[in-house]
């Protein structure tokens, strides 16, 4: 797993954006499962949680079933999530 | 989805935590590609009471009624215990949330006999 810098993740604009905020596990998973299936083969879902777990837990999902996970940037008060479609 | 989750379910309300956990284990593993099996026995066969859901929500855990919803849009299989639901007086199919399936000791065996891994609640 290769991890995308900081720097990277700001200026990725992702082609999907999904607002779990407030939703509690495994509800940003999910709404993980859900958006990728918007986004095109090699774009990026952003996934925005408030849930401190989830950035390990997408880690894990995107290696599980074979997503590319970028990185985590925080928020104000939340996570920004990113992953690239890879299948 | 080459892999199952076998998850059997013991505890009904009465404990919403125990009751709740199962169900984010199974939509967890149905979100990532894994074929998911609930299998309720004892009182958790209470949680598949129609209704009942609906009054279940741990602290920090989403509804239960919301998992199971979520479960079942994701294809998962709801497996019930025959005696267990006699002898609670719950009758099948009426009192069951739709998509429930009765079954015996047999099938659970095949369930967890053919699954990738189990675990039990």
């Amino acid at each position: 797993m290769t991890l995308a810098t900081d720097t990277e993740l700001h200026s990725i604009t992702a082609n999907k954006v999904v607002d779990a905020r407030g939703s509690a596990c495994p509800g940003p998973l999910l709404e993980a499962k859900k958006g990728i299936g918007g986004v095109s083969l090699n774009g990026v879902l952003e996934i925005w949680s408030s849930d401190p777990a989830t950035k390990t837990d997408i880690a894990a999902w995107s290696s599980k079933v074979g997503q590319s996970f970028l990185g985590v940037l925080t928020a104000d008060g939340y996570d920004r999530v990113f992953v690239r479609r890879q299948k | 989805m080459a892999e199952k989750l076998v998850i059997i379910v013991t505890h009904g309300p009465d404990d919403a935590e125990l009751a709740t956990i199962p169900f984010v284990m199974a939509v967890a593993a149905l979100a990532s590609d894994v074929e998911a099996v609930l299998g309720f026995q004892a009182d958790g066969v209470r949680l598949v009471a129609r209704g009942v859901a609906e009054q279940v929500e741990a602290p920090s855990f989403p509804s239960l009624a919301k998992l199971l919803a979520d479960f079942r849009e994701l294809g998962g299989t709801l497996l019930v215990c025959s005696p267990c639901l006699k002898s609670r007086g719950i009758t099948a199919p009426d009192d069951l949330v739709d998509g429930a399936e009765v079954v015996a000791a047999a099938r659970f065996v095949a369930e967890v006999t053919s699954a990738t891994n189990s675990l039990v609640y």
